[in-house]
């Protein structure tokens, strides 16, 4: 199947013997490690700039830059792994560090090793407890294997890994809330300057990558730049990571070329919708993106600047296909309560916004809203837009003006007082407390 | 699982749980970045974080109790105070919503008689919302301890409640285990 | 340092100014436009958090609005401060910070001083479009500590307290517990708001979330008046105002003084008001007659002073001012005298701000020639002399064991403002002036002279002490004995080496050091 190609990440996933470390070595594994050390830091970081990888947690921003920030002179750097995956409608790291936990580990050894990094951690959120069972695991056996610790495959290099357990907290996949974290804090994001990159964590030098950036950089190192550039545009190189979710015929993660057309991932990955189900909308990459209506996604391509054109953005791969029969409405409601929950209250513009703007879209769906109630949301959204520390608050204005500008006659609707469906009443005014 | 607490007036780790601890203090980097870790042993042995504990986690870690309870506060997944045998934890965000999770909810609303939120008077099952756990494309899904069930269906959650009820091995879609 | 200071060029809302290199966009700011950007979480003692984004401002070439509080000025910086983008956003914030904010203001202490209700009148003034049902709402009147009281709902979760109970005291006693529109100031469960400092949590609070238990209540604060003035209740000497309304003071708040205590006290200091209004203020002078202390009108009092003969002992305290002293000094001649018991007055003292020194003016006794004996030097001094006794401030009765049968039948005279031991002793008791009722020079531990000024007037029959002095150090025959304030100055700068040196009528605002002074520990941290 010329889809087969394309699985460089996933190419293990579904197996269930691949996460061990035998299986791993037997199929090539670590031998991208022993490349990297051999070759030397500066050509790993010119590898992974030349290849033009992205960071795929959401903000696309390019890897190798990122690595490249961090002072020469830096006498202690460290180095995390950002597996808090929380963003509504993804699901693909869990993926990877599911089924091929040693693929993340030696990306993220090779990437501790480029940035000189003398102490790795991982943070997985908490709700993914059978995975952090799995990643300590094969951390406990490259320790073993001389993977880590001290004097890696005798090159000198000495690195520290731990597996660290999140405990329910999505602003903690925001770099510096990870890095707050992980000292000891809540999980607030810091005020920049000064950047992670020279003052992180303990006031040291820190990068922080998501779980798939670090898995593609053992294929970066052991096959090149241009083998990586195979597949992807000039700009958005490589394959990426798309988790799937919504009644199509194959949900999922489907590892795709960047500048797959959306209408041929559509019909020819996803098999369309499924059984008597509709296309609606889309929302292309997690929840905290402008949602397209149906016309709009098939116009698209799949890459950073394509979707950035059409008024949505890539970030992170996590694909919701939303059919004819969802009410809007209900579904802003869905996701305001969800940043409402997870606003981490330090700002004042995202902590009081986020609480208006939910009670806001209850209030409709109680049938209470007035004409009033639609421009107060958006003069709400106004007052937390770009404002902030981090860009949650943006995370909740990009959907919540979506849907209102795109499926604007369904909150009008309810202004009038057509209840559009009955037994939700009930729902709302009791369930969203 | 549960564990009795100690007396309630002072609290310690003991046994393998203090080897644990220990093994923090050596791993992490200063004494207050071992205070999710710390407060997770604690959560296993007791199911939930005592005041008691968070007195006796406070001195350890030379960190002052307000400090610690900033962090007990801030994460939604630490309890301050002890919980059902069962906490069903079911999605409510946009994808599992999607694919019915509130049929799933009403139907587990009925069928152990609580609404949404509460406790079953006998302690054993507590229903919870939550918001996305990271099984969109398997969902409706719920949690349940550290294991997941996915691609729930009102038949499904009663053997899964069944099992529970009747104390039998439970089998979640996370578990890699049953898969060997 | 000797090194020559870069010189950045930045133009604020059209304005060309120069600044140094490093210098915050918030100060620039507040240069250029003669008032400080709004701002609640900004505090220039405490660590930058960044999060109330009031201060926000446009930076050409950032396509963001900027918080000017963690921003530092660069060469060729252009900033818009009142551009109509800035100005809706910092509505729109201040809208934020009002939505679930209570409408205590007629029952709130803070009315009158809060940075809500200033910010709104600045620029809100706006239909608030909250529904009232919809308001998250928090635990209130919560007492947390033995000085401050808690409110949770008028919070604006600014972080300030937080950041100087982990910093300044380092005591972490607050923390902001939970998150989104449900987080909320507190204390652990079972702990208290204790350290030594709780109250500058109040001063720094910018709404009426913590205020303070001592003031709850008591006085709308746009009735006070402020003095700036000198804290007398240890020898670090703390700028402070004493707000007060008429004769009446209400309360004592830190003035900045970035020499001494920089813009914090302590509480204990903030309580010393309490001894002005005490009960036991001497109110009329005494005479010891029937076997009690009747009072007397002046004149009779004065007379009975002059037929008790010049006193054979003259025995100060550290209470009292550079002036006093110096005049007491003069008054005593060539007799004995003492500046009282050394070891009173002493107590626990911090590496923050507290002296263990409890006393305001111990330095000067050296200064003026009045030297401290302990108990038992003091009885042998006393018991070395003939005639009356003369006793000014302190309480050497209760600070000297055998003080009082040393004395024995010998006529007692006490100075002083409050009863005490020796007053209740005496033969002959004149009121004089509290603290806060008299100007005067303090020296504290830094050896740094400063002025303490007079806030409210004293009671009714108690007398200027440094006039009294005067007065007699002129019946004595002393020509040159001051007749004003200036002209005692001058005196005092003439007699008192120390301070030669000085302008005690034009002393800065932070006091002086005069050269070669001691100087022991001290300066604000």
């Amino acid at each position: 199947m010329s889809h087969e190609q394309y699985k460089i990440l996933s190419k293990r996933f579904g197996r269930r013997d691949a996460h061990k470390l035998a299986v791993y070595e037997a199929e090539g594994g670590y031998a991208a490690l022993r490349k990297a050390l051999q070759q030397g830091r500066e050509k790993v970081i010119e590898e992974v700039k030349e290849a033009g990888l992205r960071g795929r947690g959401g903000a696309g921003f390019p890897t190798g830059v990122k690595w490249g920030f961090v002072p020469k002179d830096a006498e202690t750097v460290y180095f995390m792994v950002n597996a808090d995956e929380s963003e509504p409608g993804t699901f693909k790291d869990r993926f990877l560090m599911d089924y091929d936990p040693h693929l993340v580990l030696e990306g993220s050894i090779i990437s501790s090793y480029a940035v000189r990094a003398s102490l790795c951690v991982i943070y997985i959120r908490g709700e993914f407890g059978w995975l952090i069972d799995r990643m300590q695991a094969a951390v406990d056996e490259a320790y073993a294997k001389g993977y880590l610790g001290k004097d890696i495959l005798g090159s000198g290099y000495d690195l520290q890994v731990i597996v660290h357990k999140g405990a329910g907290a999505y602003i903690c996949g925001e770099e510096t809330g990870l890095i707050n974290s992980v000292t000891g804090r809540k999980g607030q994001p810091s005020i920049k300057p000064p950047f992670p990159a020279v003052q992180g964590f303990l006031d040291k030098p820190t990068v922080v990558n998501n779980v798939e950036s670090v898995a593609a950089v053992p294929h970066i190192v052991t096959n090149g730049a241009a083998e990586y550039r195979k597949f992807g545009t000039e700009k958005s190189a490589g394959t990426k990571l798309f988790s799937v979710s919504g009644p199509v015929r194959n949900p999922g993660v489907h590892e795709i070329p960047l500048g797959l057309p959306f209408k041929e991932f559509f019909h020819d990955w996803l098999g369309g919708m499924a059984d008597g189900e509709k296309l609606k909308a889309v929302i292309v990459g997690g929840s905290s993106v402008p949602v397209l209506t149906a016309d709009e996604a098939m116009g698209i391509d799949l890459d950073y600047e394509s979707c950035g054109a059409a008024g949505t953005m890539l970030g992170s791969g996590g694909m919701i296909i939303i059919p004819e029969r969802c009410d809007m409405v209900e579904l802003i409601q869905v996701l305001m309560h969800f940043y409402w929950d997870e606003s981490c209250g330090q700002c004042t513009p995202c902590r009081e916004g986020t609480g208006w703007l939910h009670k806001l879209v209850r209030k409709l769906r109680r049938g209470e809203g007035t004409a009033e109630d639609l421009a107060l949301i958006e003069k709400v959204c106004e007052g937390m837009a770009g404002l902030t520390i981090c860009p949650l608050s943006d995370a909740a204005v990009m959907p919540m003006r979506s849907f209102l500008q795109k499926f604007r006659s369904e909150f009008e609707a309810l202004v009038a007082g057509e209840d559009q469906d009955g037994p939700q009443t009930r729902w709302a005014r009791e369930y969203r407390s | 699982m549960s564990t009795p607490l100690n007396d309630g007036k002072t609290f310690a780790l003991e046994g393998e749980d203090r080897t644990r601890f220990d093994a923090l203090l050596a791993q992490y980097p200063t004494k207050r970045s071992a205070v999710m870790p710390a407060l997770w042993i604690i959560q296993d042995r007791h199911g939930h974080v005592s005041d008691a504990a968070v007195t006796w986690l406070a001195g350890e870690l030379e960190l002052s109790e307000a400090k610690i309870r900033e962090v007990l506060s801030f994460y939604f997944m630490y309890r301050e105070t002890p919980q059902a045998e069962h906490v069903l934890q079911v999605c409510h965000n946009i994808s599992c919503h999607i694919m019915g999770a509130r049929t799933v909810l009403t139907h587990l609303e009925k069928k152990l008689g609580v609404r949404l939120g509460e406790t079953t008077a006998d302690g054993k099952f507590a229903l919870e919302g939550v918001e996305c756990l990271g099984a969109c494309g398997m969902g409706p899904c719920m949690q349940v301890g550290k294991h997941l069930y996915e691609h729930l269906t009102p038949e499904k959650c009663d053997a899964v409640l069944e099992s529970m009820r009747k104390g039998e091995p439970l089998r979640p879609d996370t578990d890699r285990e049953l898969e060997a | 340092m000797a090194q020559e200071q870069t010189m950045v060029t930045v133009k604020i809302d059209g304005q060309e100014l120069q600044f140094p290199a490093g210098t915050l966009l918030f100060d620039a700011c507040r240069e250029a436009r003669g008032e400080a950007l709004p701002h609640f979480c900004y505090h220039p003692d405490l660590p930058v958090a960044g999060v109330c984004r009031l201060c926000q401002v446009e930076v050409e070439g950032m396509p963001k609005l900027t918080i000017a509080c963690n921003t530092t000025v660069r060469d060729g910086m252009v900033v818009h401060t009142r551009s109509e983008r800035v100005r809706k956003a910092s509505q729109q914030i201040l809208e934020m910070h009002l939505i679930n904010h209570p409408v205590d203001c007629p029952i709130c202490d803070q009315a009158g001083e809060c940075g809500l209700q200033d910010q709104y009148m600045n620029y809100g003034l706006y239909e608030s479009e909250v529904e009232k049902r919809d308001k998250v709402h928090k635990a209130k009147a919560q007492v947390i500590g033995p000085h401050v009281i808690l409110d949770k709902e008028r919070c604006v979760l600014c972080s300030r307290c937080v950041r100087f109970c982990d910093t300044v005291t380092g005591t972490s006693e607050l923390g902001i517990f939970q998150r989104g529109d449900r987080a909320e100031i507190g204390i652990a469960p079972g702990k208290e708001l204790s350290n030594a400092y709780s109250l500058n949590t109040v001063d720094i609070c910018p709404v009426g979330a913590l205020t303070s238990r001592d003031f709850r209540f008591k006085k709308r604060v746009w009735l006070l008046k402020s003095t700036r003035t000198v804290c007398h209740g240890c020898a670090t000497g703390c700028s402070v105002r004493v707000d007060h309304e008429g004769d009446r003071i209400y309360r004592l708040k830190p003035e900045l003084n970035r020499e001494v205590n920089g813009p914090w006290m302590c509480d204990q200091g903030r309580l010393t008001y309490r001894s002005v209004h005490s009960e036991k203020r001497l109110a009329a002078p005494l005479l010891r007659r029937d076997g009690g202390q009747v009072e007397v009108p002046w004149a009779e009092a004065l007379a009975a002073v002059k037929e008790a003969g010049a006193p054979g002992a003259w025995i100060a305290s550290p209470q009292q001012t550079l002036e006093e002293l110096a005049l007491f000094a003069a008054l005593a001649g060539d007799a004995p005298r003492s500046g009282g018991v050394s070891t009173a007055g002493r107590g626990e003292g911090d590496a923050i701000l507290i002296d263990a020194d409890k006393t305001p003016n111990r330095a000067a006794l050296d200064w003026t020639g009045l030297p401290q004996h302990d108990a038992g030097a003091l009885i042998g001094l006393i018991k070395g002399t003939k005639g009356a006794v003369l006793v000014y401030g302190g309480d050497p009765a209760a600070e000297a064991e055998g003080f009082l049968a040393a004395v024995g039948g010998r006529p007692l005279i006490y100075l002083g403002t409050h009863r005490n031991a020796t007053s209740e002793a005496a033969a002959v008791v004149l009121p004089v002036s509290a603290w806060a009722e008299r100007d005067g020079l303090l020296v504290n531990r830094q050896g740094r002279v400063q002025a303490s000024r007079r806030a409210v007037a004293r009671p009714e029959q108690a007398r200027e002490d440094w006039r009294l002095l005067a007065d007699w150090l002129r019946e004595s025959g002393a020509e040159d004995a001051p007749a004003g304030l200036p002209a005692l100055r001058r005196w005092v700068a003439e007699r008192v080496p120390a301070v030669s040196g000085l302008d005690l009528n034009a002393l800065p605002a932070a006091g002086a050091v005069p050269a070669g002074a001691a100087s022991g520990a001290g300066g604000e941290r």
